[in-house]
């Protein structure tokens, strides 16, 4: 047996505690294969004209994903070689020389890579058709399984996988070379003897660190650039703070309240996660780092995602909207004549809305709530308007009576506008309120049917108001193109008309999916990157103490200590372990979450859009990936300590 | 306060039944320092995983204070090994991440002594032993003999019945070795602690009271130390090893 396949047996005896790493590497891979063979996909380049600038977004997140996998490579990498170490010394020690043995440890890594690499290809292929079927299903256009295989892809994975891999590889070389037989043999004992400091200043490290993370939590939801900076300036000194002083405070913490120290399992479970996080505190604190970059990034990403939507379908009950201050300008009736002339319309409508004599409701929506005003006065149509427009629409008839006048809004207003009795006054008339309306009314921009309302009133009430603007609404048999988008854009492209407005629905749509796919989808696939390496190496770190987990359980039990107290111990150990990077994360993420939504226009983000719900979302996404990696761990720990 | 009746232990199948332990019968008595001795695979250790409950005789009855561990139910054998029996181990057995005094408390924590009873136990039992300087130290800081001292501690803080020692010197220079004998000693003698140690080392064994001999799962011989001095006992020892046969090189 030649002594390559000796050590190549030995690892991959040990690799059930690394699979969880395999697995991620050839996920990472695979990811990247997928989003580059969109780079080199022709299908998507035709799609959209926004789709051109895909290539370079998503070079730049794979960048980053070099970075990242790069620390997980170089981080697992290094610490396979401190487990390994005593095998690799017992090498040296029969007689081969440090040069062979790195080279060993050279090749074996190698050997795992480049399966791992092949691997990621072919996943990265399945994936490549997931993402593939996504985007086409936003552009709505049928998915087709068509096999495409790019070697460009591979090669520029190749190129991403290549310098990670070779780097961390070379690095573990040389630091065989350049080792004792006695450092090898006694390199896991130096790692565990690592020193659990009991400074004072470390003590107050933990105090002040804990400060700074309020206030960077609070900071970061009262909102603003400035105190945004700050506030993510304080949260990244507080999670390092945190974690290097953490092993210090609980001996500290457990002097002041010793009547503590020996309740239920406190002891154990807080002095082996002390131990655990003295060693490796720096990287947990990364590791929290990383898990609010991936929260903050889905919670954007989610965020963008549902303003793009609900921005559209405030709009899209209409197919064309065109509006116009002065419906004599030129470009106005040219646009609609070309709607007229060149698309096939099946119901269109044109129609004015009026500047009412007050601004009583603007007055009190803008005292009462968060609202945008835009007009100076309340905005009014008149009643024949509104019956053939809700016609047109398909919605149940509704008509102002006499001496009446129903209000429309969008339905983040509708409760305000429900507790208003007050009458109006219009045209001579006086009118009662009768009744509030939600249905999608093209009512989120200024120039369409008000800004967040309007009144419906009797056409006689408006005999001689004043025209605020002009709309012209039509429902088309087909989408429009994106040719006839672009010529109805060139005819008021040089307008001086500031009311000029322009709604195409198909190509809103297409536009929010060019979105999706160039800004949100390299969101999501940074954090699941983000995600997967961080619960790699803690789940890593985990694995590897199932030895001390198992001569601390045989001792206890040696001792006598119910089996049912020990295992007790290990789990709330293993689940604080998990929680710990999650709990500061998860409340600067969602703090985050909670701000950017708060920056939205009022009335985009409500409902199943609200930042709480998309903060949820987030949440609920995020452990989706991590519960897999804890439940990994889990398995392992139960099967070989437990039972 | 030991009574060890008639125990057997066999290992292995129908076909093929190893011997460990061949109707081995001893008493102990309260505040009594006895040794176990004999070669590799005499039984030693097997003997002592069945009084120490960590394994099951075959046959036979062994009783501690009256109660017979054979009978006992699984579920009380964790009880009856925290309230009856302290164990010091070859390899000290401390937990890594816990201080001195906190190992030492272990055996008063897992009893759910209140955390009071666990300081005021380990101040008095660390101040006997002199270790009461290297309390608030973990295990890595401390010298080999100092942990050695805190597992006697541990043995013996909640007040435990027996004391069991498996090779306790193994991992120890003679300085240190004489030093936790000595400490052993000074358990069973002032503290009136019960002490049954398994070594295969002469000089340990000589400072016991009484030594008995396993050859092959038997009791071989006995001995009493009685009025004689330690270095006569110990001469007596290497005669009756060299009886035995075995393990020459480990008494030279």
């Amino acid at each position: 047996m030649t002594l390559f396949k000796l050590s190549f047996r030995n690892a991959c005896r040990q690799a059930g505690d690394y699979l969880v790493y395999f697995v991620t590497v050839v996920m990472v891979t695979a990811l990247m294969y997928a989003f580059n063979g969109l780079i080199f996909s022709e299908e998507f380049q035709t799609l959209s004209q926004m789709l051109r600038s895909m290539p370079a977004i998503i070079v730049f997140a794979s960048i980053v994903v070099v970075g990242i996998m790069s620390w997980l490579v170089s981080y697992t990498t290094k610490f396979i070689l401190t487990r390994r170490s005593r095998e690799l010394g017992t090498y040296i020690l029969v007689g081969l020389e440090n040069r062979q043995v790195a080279r060993l440890f050279f090749l074996e890594n190698l050997a795992v890579g480049g399966f791992a690499f092949v691997l990621g290809i072919l996943s990265g292929n399945i994936l490549f058709q997931i993402l593939r079927a996504v985007i086409l299903a936003l552009f709505d256009i049928p998915y087709h399984f068509i096999f495409s295989f790019s070697l460009r892809a591979v090669g520029l994975t190749l190129l991403y996988f290549m310098p990670v891999y070779l780097f961390a590889q070379l690095k573990g070389r040389k630091r065989i070379r350049s080792m004792k037989i006695y450092d090898l043999i006694y390199f896991e004992r130096q790692n565990e003897n690592a020193v659990i400091g009991k400074s004072s200043r470390r003590k107050g490290v933990f105090a002040v660190s804990v400060v700074l993370g309020v206030a960077g939590t609070v900071l970061l939801l009262v909102g603003g650039l400035l105190f945004g900076i700050v506030g993510s300036a304080c949260i990244i000194v507080f999670l390092y703070g945190f974690f290097a002083s953490f092993s210090s405070a609980i001996p500290a913490w457990f002097e002041k309240h010793g009547e503590r120290k020996y309740r239920g399992q406190n002891l154990l479970v807080f002095r082996t996660l002390s131990a655990k996080i003295a060693e490796m505190g720096v990287v947990m604190a990364t590791i929290a780092l990383l898990f609010t970059a991936t929260l903050i990034l889905e919670g954007s990403g989610l965020t963008i995602q549902k303003l793009f939507q609900n921005r559209i379908a405030f709009l899209a009950c209409f197919d064309v909207i065109i509006s116009a201050g002065n419906p004599e300008a030129e470009e106005f009736t040219d646009s609609v004549a070309y709607v007229k002339d060149s698309i096939p319309v099946t119901d269109s409508r044109q129609y004015q809305v009026y500047r009412g004599e007050t601004s009583e409701i603007t007055d009190y929506l803008e005292n009462h709530t968060e609202y945008y005003r835009y007009y100076e006065k309340d905005i009014l149509m008149r009643a024949s308007d509104y019956t053939a427009l809700r016609e047109m629409l398909g919605y149940p008839a509704a008509e102002p009576g006499q001496g009446q006048y129903i209000i429309h809004c969008q339905p983040y207003l509708a409760g305000l506008l429900e507790d208003w009795a007050k009458p109006v006054r219009s045209g001579g008339y006086t009118l009662v309120p009768a009744g509030v309306h939600t249905e999608t009314f093209a009512q989120y921009l200024w120039d369409v049917n008000g800004q967040g309302f309007l009144l419906v009133v009797p056409d006689e009430a408006l005999q001689f108001g004043t025209v605020s603007h002009t709309m012209y609404v039509a429902e088309t048999a087909e989408p429009v193109k994106e040719e006839q988008y672009n010529f109805l854009e060139e005819i008021m492209e040089w307008s001086m008309d500031s009311e000029l407005f322009l709604f195409v629905k198909s190509e809103k749509e297409a536009e929010a999916a060019s979105m999706m796919a160039i800004s949100v989808f390299p969101l999501y696939y940074l954090a699941l990157v983000l995600t997967m390496t961080a619960a790699t190496i803690l789940t890593i770190r985990q694995l590897s103490e199932k030895n001390r987990y198992r001569q601390q359980f045989a001792l206890l039990r040696k001792l006598g200590m119910e089996r049912r107290e020990i295992v007790q111990a290990l789990k709330t150990q293993f689940l604080i372990y998990y929680a710990m990077p999650v709990v500061p994360s998860a409340l600067i993420g969602v703090s985050f979450i909670l701000n950017f939504g708060s920056g939205a226009e009022p009335g985009v983000l409500v409902g199943t859009s609200h930042p709480l719900v998309i903060a949820g979302i987030t949440l609920g996404v995020f452990f989706m990936v991590y519960v897999v990696y804890i439940l990994l761990s889990y398995g392992s720990l139960k099967r070989e300590v437990m039972d | 306060m030991l009574q060890v009746k008639n125990i057997e232990k066999y290992y292995g199948n129908k076909n093929n039944v190893t011997k460990a332990l061949d109707r081995i019968s001893f008493d102990v008595a309260d505040a009594e320092f006895t040794a176990i001795m004999g070669a590799s695979g005499s039984g030693k250790t097997t003997l002592l995983n069945c009084i120490s409950t960590i394994d099951t005789v075959s046959a036979g009855d062994i009783l501690l204070d009256g109660e017979n561990i054979a009978e006992l139910p699984a579920a009380k054998l964790a009880q009856f090994r925290r309230e009856k029996l302290g164990f010091v181990f070859q390899d000290f057995n401390l937990l890594d991440t816990l201080t001195i005094e906190e190992n030492i408390g272990l055996a008063l924590f897992i009893n759910h002594r209140n955390a009071d009873e666990v300081k005021n136990q380990v101040g008095r039992i660390a101040q006997k032993l002199e270790i009461d300087g290297v309390l608030d130290k973990f295990p890595y800081q401390v010298s080999g003999g100092q942990k050695q001292r805190a597992a006697c501690a541990r043995a013996i803080v909640a007040g435990q019945s027996l004391v069991l020692a498996d090779e306790p010197t193994g991992a120890l220079d003679s300085k240190a070795s004489k030093n936790l004998l000595e400490i052993l000693t000074k358990m069973n003698r002032d503290m009136g602690a019960t002490i049954l140690m398994v070594t295969h080392d002469a000089y340990s064994a000589s400072y016991a009271g009484r030594i008995l001999f396993l050859k092959d799962g038997r009791i071989f011989n006995e001995l009493l130390r009685g009025e004689r001095t330690r270095s006569v006992f110990y001469h007596e020892i290497l005669d009756v090893l060299a009886l035995l046969g075995g393990d020459v090189s480990d008494v030279i």
